[in-house]
C-alpha cells in the first residue's frame, strides 16, 4: 500500500447528509451554525472525522418555506429565512480523519463542502500527518481534495519508506525522506509533484532540486522520481551535479545527465551519464573523463 | 386571559348557593364536591389570548383549565400556544402542545408533560416528554428529537434561551446534517 493507495483513501466525498454524535450540540440561528461539543465524530460513507468540537456553519440565507416537505404543518407567524445545507464544518483538537485504514490527524480541520476540500493543519510541534501504515507525510498544510483525490501540501515533508522494494535484500532498504515547499499530487496521472527547494535525504545523502516529480505504477508503488531544473547531490565528501536526475526506485540509483559532473576529494569527472547508488555510494559514470588528484584529497569543487 | 365556549363552573358560587337554600342534599353535594385543593376557577374548551404591551404575546387553547389564585397556579390538559417573542428570535415564531401543563405565573415557572411538542416558524421541531420552563430557559432532562433546517438530532436533554438565541441538546446527540456538494 503506497501513496497513491493513500490518495485513493482520502477521495470522493459521497453525496448525502452528514451523520454526526457528539456530547452536545448547540443551534444557534443567529449566526446560522450548530456548534458540536465533546468527542465528536463526523462520518459520512466511509469517511471518518473526529474532534474534540466542531462548528458547522450553513449557506447563505433562501426562503426557508419554499424548501419545506410537503405536508408538513406551516407554523403561523414570521417566516424567517436560513440556509439548509452546511457550507463549512471546522474541526478542533486533536482532528483525526479515517478511511478505511488509511489515517490523517491535525490540530484543525476545516471541511470545505462546496469546494470539497478539507485542509488540515497543526502546530509547529504537531504538524499534520497523512499516514498509510509506515508511510508518512507531514507538512504545515495538507488540502485533501474530496472530488478529485487529489492532495495538496504546503512545505511538505514525506517518509518514502514503503515505496522501496524490499524483497531480496539483505537488509531493510533506508528510507527516502523528501521535503519541499509545495506537492500537489495528481491521483489520476499517479504523479506527485514537489516544488521550490526540493530536498530528498537517503542515509546521508542529501539531494537538491527546484522541482521532482515521483511516478508511481498502477499498484502504487514508486518506480521513479525525476528531478528537473538542476540537481545538486551531496554525500559525505562527495559532491555530483547534473541537469536533472532520475532515481530508480527498483535498481535505488540515481542517474545524472545534462552535463553531469562529480566531485570527489578532489576528483573531477564527467561523463555522458553518472550513477549514483545512494545506499552503496558507488558511482559509475558512462563514457567518463576528467582529472584525478588522488594527492589533493578535500579539494573539491572546480570544474575541468 | 378570555374564554371561549366555555362551560364555566365556579364552586365557590355553587357552595354560597347551596347554603342558602338550607337544603341538606345540597350541602352534603357541596362538601364532597369540594376538596381542599379544588381550584378557584375551572374552565374547559378554553381559548386565551395574552397580550404584552398592548400587543398579542401568545395565543393558545387548553381542553381544560384551573386556576388558583393562590400561587397564581394553573393546570391545563391537552393545552397548546403560539409565542411570538419579542424582540423576534432567530426562530421566529414558537408553537407547543402538551398532553398536561403545570405552571406558576406569577413565578414564571412551569412543567409541560405527556409529550411536548414544539414548533418553530423557522421550521425547527421538537419532542420530548417533559419541559421545564423558568422564564429564561426552557428545560428538558428527557430523551429529545429534533429537526430544522439542515439537521436532525435526537439528544438526552434539552436547554433552550426563551429569547431563541441559541438552544443546547446535552447528554450524549446524533443525528444528521445537510450538507451538499455543489454539483
Amino acid at each position: 500500500m503506497t501513496f497513491t493507495s493513500l490518495m485513493l483513501a482520502l477521495a470522493a466525498l459521497p453525496p448525502g447528509p452528514l451523520d454526526f454524535k457528539a456530547r452536545n450540540m448547540r443551534i444557534e440561528p443567529q449566526e446560522r451554525r450548530v456548534v458540536l461539543e465533546g468527542d465528536v465524530q463526523l462520518d459520512r460513507g466511509d469517511l471518518n472525522v473526529t474532534g474534540e468540537h466542531a462548528v458547522a456553519e450553513y449557506g447563505k440565507e433562501q426562503p426557508a418555506q419554499s424548501r419545506k416537505p410537503r405536508g408538513k404543518p406551516q407554523p403561523r407567524g414570521e417566516a424567517t429565512v436560513v440556509g439548509q445545507s452546511v457550507e463549512r464544518f471546522t474541526v478542533i483538537g486533536n482532528v483525526q480523519v479515517k478511511r478505511g485504514d488509511r489515517f490523517a490527524k491535525g490540530e484543525q480541520g476545516v471541511v470545505d463542502v462546496p469546494g470539497q476540500t478539507l485542509v488540515l493543519t497543526g502546530t509547529p510541534e504537531f504538524p499534520p500527518v497523512v499516514r498509510d501504515g509506515p508511510e508518512t507525510l507531514s507538512g504545515d498544510r495538507i488540502l485533501l481534495r474530496l472530488d478529485s483525490e487529489d492532495l495538496d501540501v504546503v512545505r511538505p515533508r514525506l517518509v518514502l519508506r514503503r515505496s522501496l522494494p524490499e524483497e531480496g535484500s539483505a537488509k531493510p532498504a533506508m528510507p527516502v525522506r523528501v521535503e519541499a515547499d509545495h506537492l500537489l499530487l495528481v491521483r489520476a496521472r499517479r504523479v506527485a509533484r514537489f516544488s521550490n527547494d526540493v530536498v530528498m535525504r537517503q542515509g546521508d545523502a542529501v539531494v537538491r532540486s527546484p522541482r521532482m516529480e515521483a511516478r508511481y505504477d498502477a499498484d502504487g508503488q514508486l518506480t521513479r522520481l525525476e528531478l528537473r531544473g538542476g540537481v545538486d547531490v551531496r554525500q559525505g565528501e562527495r559532491r555530483a551535479t547534473g541537469e536533472s536526475a532520475d532515481y530508480d526506485a527498483k535498481a535505488r540509483t540515481l542517474v545524472l545527465v545534462g552535463d553531469p559532473h562529480l566531485y570527489d576529494q578532489g576528483d573531477v569527472l564527467t561523463g555522458d551519464r553518472i550513477d549514483l547508488s545512494l545506499e552503496s555510494k558507488e558511482v559509475r559514470v558512462e563514457r567518463a573523463r576528467g582529472r584525478l588528484r588522488p594527492e589533493a584529497h578535500g579539494g573539491e569543487g572546480g570544474r575541468p | 386571559m378570555g374564554s371561549q365556549n366555555a362551560s364555566a363552573k365556579f364552586p365557590m358560587v355553587a357552595l354560597i348557593l347551596g347554603t342558602a337554600c338550607g337544603n341538606p342534599a345540597t350541602s352534603r353535594i357541596s362538601s364532597n364536591s369540594l376538596p381542599v385543593d379544588a381550584p378557584d376557577l375551572s374552565l374547559s374548551g378554553v381559548a386565551f389570548a395574552r397580550l404584552t404591551e398592548g400587543r398579542v404575546s401568545a395565543r393558545g387553547t387548553a381542553e381544560r383549565l384551573d386556576y388558583r389564585r393562590a400561587g397564581a397556579r394553573l393546570e391545563a390538559t391537552r393545552g397548546g400556544a403560539v409565542i411570538h417573542s419579542s424582540p423576534p428570535s432567530a426562530f421566529g415564531s414558537v408553537r407547543f402542545v402538551a398532553e398536561q401543563i403545570e405552571g406558576e405565573v406569577a413565578n414564571r415557572r412551569g412543567v409541560a408533560s405527556g409529550g411536548v411538542r414544539l414548533d418553530a416558524s423557522r421550521g425547527d421541531s421538537a419532542r420530548t416528554e417533559r419541559v421545564y420552563y423558568d422564564g429564561d430557559y426552557i428545560r428538558s432532562d428527557t430523551k429529545v428529537a429534533a429537526e430544522g433546517p439542515g439537521y436532525t438530532v435526537t439528544g438526552n436533554g434539552l436547554v433552550a434561551r426563551t429569547d431563541g438565541s441559541a438552544i443546547e441538546l446535552s447528554s450524549g446527540v446524533a443525528g444528521q446534517l445537510q450538507a451538499e456538494a455543489r454539483r
